[in-house]
């Protein structure tokens, strides 16, 4: 993965990485293997937990099992992308899952998995509202990605009142 | 998995000569009349009708060959499989995401099926322009009649659903003509999923009309095959250089090397431009690539008190152009009116925002009815498209800045959606950008929508036709293309697909590229067969 791609996405986040810090190819990157690794599964439960919010499961083991399909389906999702957009997202996720890329580009102080859902959520406003091209776009990767990979299961058509296609 | 007979199967156990993916490996070099490249709305009219003239023709295609027994109506396998990029193909800034296919037929295979003739104030924009006096009305028309009979275009008489119906109420509350889109169906179920397939063969796509002519005919077709670049000597092309694919489109592995005669580009824009572009084409007055188009479109979502359902029955059948036609076309931006329909992933992903909003929204899915707008782009000094570029893996790129003047039509676009929809009985209204709530009433909406910033990124933007970039002109400083198709440096070069267009077009592009490349189409054939053909 190229410094270079990332920097692409967007010349007005270039003070971002530099705060980020400039060793981004230190960081473990968001995808391993055309899934996500670790720290991608740990930037995408979080995102998940405050983007689905009130649809999720509320029963804390139903809702974690509903997190685990979701990240299931986020490395179905994943793998179909182009080499380049694995890049990026790879890149994205590294920065989002490291400590100075997660207070620079989500303004989120405490770790994703020890952050509550709503500072995450008011991460995710900032982001979405920031005037920094990076923080948009990383905002906008980030919840059309969550909600698009949530609702491709058949499991939660219900909550759409989606009775699914008709058969032939 | 549908029990319909599947055409494509058939051919296969006919024995039509298609290779790559799953089917027989291609060999290292093919020699052949004609290579086109790209499967889609204007690669399968030059194929039938080269096939026809007698001259061996080799198609190439990036994506698969899936056929109606593939086709499930779930987005979770039809955007991986038929779109490219995953249906997530965006812009370099990412402020649009694209909506293109990526599979045998192109975009046909996946298009909503809306058809119209190119309008003739765009056809008169080129004419005055870009120097294509032979571009009127009156000497295409003869060449759309003969593709809307050979893919059965006709207007569509069965009721609209709901989600069009609602388009055409709120328009005529307001006095805004609306009028019914004819569509490309022979038998059509009225499903709806066309977007993602059409599982009962009934949408007249390259894939089932024009693509497996050609085959009859003894065309050989490779899929998951690349096209990756010409190799060029003294003003012509000597070859096509190609790559079969992995099973994801991301390995690459074996070259494939195809000499021919004449070579027909029609991979679409961006990615027709991309080729030339690793080609290194010659590009003396720094057109290639530029002037690419977008039709830019802004949504407005609504909650209706009855159920609308916009997944069911047949997409986009009524239209409004009255903000086309109420301005002069070089004025301010003007915009189409259509009513998209909707699917899980693709509305649970458009939604805007998170947490209770999104979920109360989500949960309005039967009932929601959205609009959009087509902007027309192309036809101001402010709304010069974008350039298609090339990434440092040589992949494409589309960087389309969307300018203040195209932001402020999207602005206007969305006030007469809103206005429409409260007209049409909407109990809310929600512009898709994200400064934008849920409003109740027609005033609360008009005077929050005109407060919004119209920036990108903030308001969401997408795109289904792109078009431009390998431009048609009556001299090459204008243009990549001459106006009979040849590119104008290289002689043996045909382009055939909607890359051609020197602004967009001004409504739903595929009728525009059947019938332009129905002329052009029967002209090469005749340079290169001495046979007059013309499509069944």
């Amino acid at each position: 993965m190229q410094r270079r791609t990332l920097l692409k996405l967007g010349a007005a986040s270039a003070a971002v990485l530099l705060v980020a810090g400039g060793a981004a190819a230190l960081l473990q990157p968001g995808l391993a293997g055309g899934v996500l690794s670790p720290s991608g599964r740990e930037v995408f439960s979080g995102v998940g937990r405050a983007v689905l919010d009130k649809t999720l499961p509320a029963d804390e083991g139903a809702r974690q099992i509903a997190l685990n399909g979701l990240l299931g389906r986020i490395d179905v999702l994943v793998q179909a992308l182009p080499h380049h957009a694995q890049g990026e997202l790879s890149q994205l996720l590294a920065l989002l899952a490291s400590a100075a890329g997660r207070r620079a580009l989500a303004g989120l102080n405490q770790p994703w998995h020890q952050a509550s859902v709503a500072d995450i959520q008011q991460s995710l406003q900032d982001m979405r509202l920031s005037g920094l091209a990076l923080r948009q776009q990383a905002y906008g990767a980030l919840h059309d990605i969550t909600a698009g990979a949530y609702f491709s299961d058949p499991a939660s058509w219900a909550l759409l009142g989606y009775p699914g296609p008709m058969k032939i | 998995m549908s029990q319909l007979k599947d055409p494509i199967r058939e051919g296969l156990a006919r024995g039509w000569k298609v290779m790559g993916g799953a089917l027989a490996q291609a060999p290292d070099i093919i020699k052949c009349d004609v290579v086109i490249i790209g499967s889609g709305a204007g690669a399968g009219v030059t194929a039938e009708l080269l096939a026809k003239a007698g001259l061996q023709v080799v198609i190439v295609e990036e994506g698969p060959l899936k056929s109606s027994s593939d086709f499930n109506q779930k987005e979770s396998e039809a955007y991986p499989s038929l779109y490219q990029e995953s249906a997530a193909r965006k812009t370099e800034d990412k402020a649009i995401n694209i909506l293109q296919g990526r599979c045998v037929g192109g975009s046909t295979t996946v298009n909503w099926t809306s058809s119209f003739r190119t309008p003739g104030s765009t056809l008169k924009f080129w004419q005055e322009r870009f120097g294509l006096g032979g571009y009127t009305t009156q000497a295409l028309a003869l060449y759309f009649a003969e593709v809307e009979q050979r893919l059965n275009i006709t207007p569509w008489l069965v009721p609209p659903n709901e989600n069009n119906d609602l388009l055409r109420k709120g328009a005529a509350k307001l006095g805004i003509p609306a009028s019914a889109i004819s569509r490309n169906v022979k038998g059509c179920w009225n499903l709806g999923s066309c977007g993602l397939g059409c599982p009962t063969n009934a949408k007249q796509s390259m894939l089932v009309t024009t693509i497996p002519a050609a085959l009859d005919k003894g065309a050989q077709l490779l899929t998951e095959t690349r096209a990756e670049r010409f190799e060029l000597a003294n003003g012509r092309v000597t070859a096509l250089l190609c790559r079969s694919l992995g099973a994801h489109g991301g390995s690459a592995s074996g070259a494939v090397k195809i000499v021919a005669r004449h070579y027909v580009l029609a991979g679409g824009a961006i990615n027709s431009p991309a080729v030339l572009l690793r080609s290194q084409a010659p590009d003396p007055h720094g057109v290639l690539g530029a002037r690419t188009f977008l039709h830019p479109v802004v949504m407005s979502s609504s909650v209706f008190a009855q159920k609308v359902e916009a997944w069911n029955g047949a997409p986009q059948t009524i239209y409004s152009d009255h903000f086309l036609e109420t301005q002069a076309i070089d004025g301010p931006i003007g915009y189409k009116l259509e009513a998209p329909p909707l699917h899980p992933v693709i509305f649970a992903s458009t939604v805007p925002g998170f947490g209770q909003g999104q979920h109360d929204l989500l949960k309005s899915f039967p009932y929601n009815h959205t609009l959009l707008a087509l902007l027309r782009d192309g036809f101001h000094d402010e709304s010069r498209g974008g350039q298609v570029k090339l990434r440092s893996d040589n992949s494409a790129v589309l960087d389309y800045p969307l300018t203040d003047y195209v932001m402020e039509g999207g602005r206007r676009a969305l006030l007469s959606m809103m206005e429409i929809q409260f007209a049409a009985g909407a109990k809310q209204v929600l512009p898709l950008h994200e400064m934008a709530q849920p409003y109740t009433s027609w005033a609360q909406a008009r005077d929050a929508v005109n407060a919004l910033p119209m920036k990108p990124l903030l308001t969401k933007v997408v795109s289904a036709h792109v078009m431009g970039g390998c431009g048609l002109a009556g001299s090459e400083r204008q243009g990549v293309t001459r106006p009979d198709g040849v590119h104008w440096q290289l002689e043996n070069l045909s382009i055939h697909d909607g890359s051609l267009f020197p602004t967009s077009i001004g409504a739903n592009p595929q009728l525009s590229v059947y019938g332009m490349v129905n002329r052009l189409a029967q002209g090469l054939a005749a340079r290169l067969s001495g046979r007059s053909v013309t499509l069944a």
